[in-house]
């Protein structure tokens, strides 16, 4: 499958932040750390404000964690961008992870793939990947 | 708030499990445990992994009870219904392994007969080690303590490495449920009778994205040969352990199994330890309880009869 994300230069106003997923070991696979540190610059600046990317014109919000003797970031928090008060549509978001977590896979490169993902998706039968 | 019990989960449930809920405190964690039988008899230890808990013990127990045995089976912390730490660091090796040496340490269990499974045989193993007078007999299966699984399985990118990789492992593991429910049912020979008996017990205590924690975080402490590897030393002063122990023990093993395959898993234990009986085998995948929990639980009656009763 073709993901596709944006990544935003800034946060859209009035959004409130809804958090899906935890990633407390990203540098499980120091590839991970790496992808992150090199897309969003945070070798030269890890303490600026969380990045922003959408998907299908939905924001999501990447919050990275730091630990101690860790290289950072070590961890990453993702979170829904929601407008005001209404309530977060939970399908969708998750549709928006599988796309999230592929255009991760694809750009931390071999042996990771968005290929191996939706594969390992088909065999467990994962509710929110996309249809044939 | 009480925490929940196995009559908690419903008359189906409890029906095929219908032992007391018991808790206690190991390390600053509440683990669930039954302990069933006669309290002065031999106590056998039953271990499970990931992603089960205590009820994947459920058709084993029934012999080992009717033979006179005392029988513990605890719900390792993070999974069924034993507390589930958020934090990733209480669920290394030797966090979980200590959590099982507090636990036999509390009951006071002697000369226990050890049964190890999935993620129970280097757990169970590394306490038996740390406490190795409380022992006296061990039976393995579809279960390793050494560097590496021997098995192709868990090199392969599809599914095991990406089905808990960085990220996607808390999305597919987590936030959907790739484990208990698929994952169990595609490691069993009799699907249907899974679906009929197994999956809804496994599924209620994975509920949350929360409780399925240790689903995805456990795989990531099996060493692969990668940079990365968490356990490699840990593994490798525990093989050295096992290897030396000359305790009475049985291999037991699923002749379908395909994630600790019969032909590459199974004989490293033989050569760990010469003296051991079998390889007896079953009917049965990865989670060969769930297709012949009863005949293993008659081979352990007669494995134990021989190696602690006769002694």
């Amino acid at each position: 499958m073709s993901a596709i994300v944006t990544v935003l230069a800034e946060v859209p106003p009035g959004l409130r932040s809804v958090p899906l997923l935890v990633e407390p070991e990203l540098g499980h696979y120091p590839e991970f750390t790496r992808f992150f540190a090199i897309r969003f610059g945070l070798d030269d600046d890890p303490f600026g404000p969380p990045a922003v990317v959408a998907v299908d014109g939905r924001a999501y919000e990447l919050t990275f964690l730091g630990r101690s003797g860790r290289p950072f970031p070590s961890g990453l928090e993702i979170a829904a961008l929601v407008v005001d008060l209404e309530p977060l549509d939970v399908e969708a978001a998750d549709r928006d992870l599988y796309t999230l977590v592929c255009w991760i896979l694809d750009g931390v490169g071999p042996p990771w793939s968005a290929e191996a993902f939706a594969r390992t998706a088909d065999i467990f039968r994962i509710p929110a990947r996309p249809n044939d | 708030m009480s925490p929940r019990t196995i009559a908690d989960l419903g008359p189906d449930i409890a029906g095929r499990y219908p032992y007391r809920s018991r808790f206690l405190g190991v390390n600053g964690w509440q683990m669930h445990y039954i302990d069933e039988g006669p309290p002065d008899a031999t106590p056998v230890l039953l271990l499970h992994g990931n992603p089960t808990w205590g009820y994947l013990w459920r058709d084993t127990m029934p012999p080992l009870l009717a033979a006179g045995y005392r029988v513990v089976v605890p719900d390792q912390i993070g999974l069924g219904l034993s507390e589930r730490p958020h934090i990733a660091s209480a669920h290394s090796l030797d966090n979980h392994a200590a959590n099982l040496v507090a636990l036999v340490d509390a009951l006071d269990l002697d000369a226990a007969v050890l049964v190890c499974h999935d993620w129970g045989g280097p757990t169970g193993l590394a306490a038996l080690l740390s406490r190795p007078a409380r022992f006296a007999a061990v039976a393995v299966m579809s279960t390793w303590a050494w560097v590496e699984p021997s098995a192709d399985f868990h090199h392969r990118m599809v599914p095991w490495r990406t089905m808990h990789a960085p990220v996607a492992g808390p999305y597919l593991l987590g936030r959907q449920a790739a484990m208990p429910g698929r994952g169990v049912y595609l490691s069993t020979v009799d699907r249907d009778r899974y679906e009929a008996t197994g999956r809804a017990a496994y599924e209620a205590v994975t509920a949350t994205a929360d409780q399925r924690r240790l689903t995805w975080q456990w795989p990531r402490w099996i060493p692969l040969s990668l940079p990365s590897d968490l356990a490699t030393e840990r593994f490798r002063r525990l093989e050295a352990g096992v290897a030396g122990l000359r305790l009475p023990a049985t291999v037991i093993w699923g002749r379908e199994d395909d994630v600790f395959t019969i032909d590459a898993v199974a004989p490293r234990w033989h050569q760990l330890w010469p003296h051991a009986e079998g390889l007896h085998t079953v009917t049965g995948r990865h989670f060969l309880q769930e297709d012949s929990g009863a005949e293993i639980g008659e081979l352990l009656v007669d494995f134990a009869d021989r190696a602690v009763r006769s002694r």
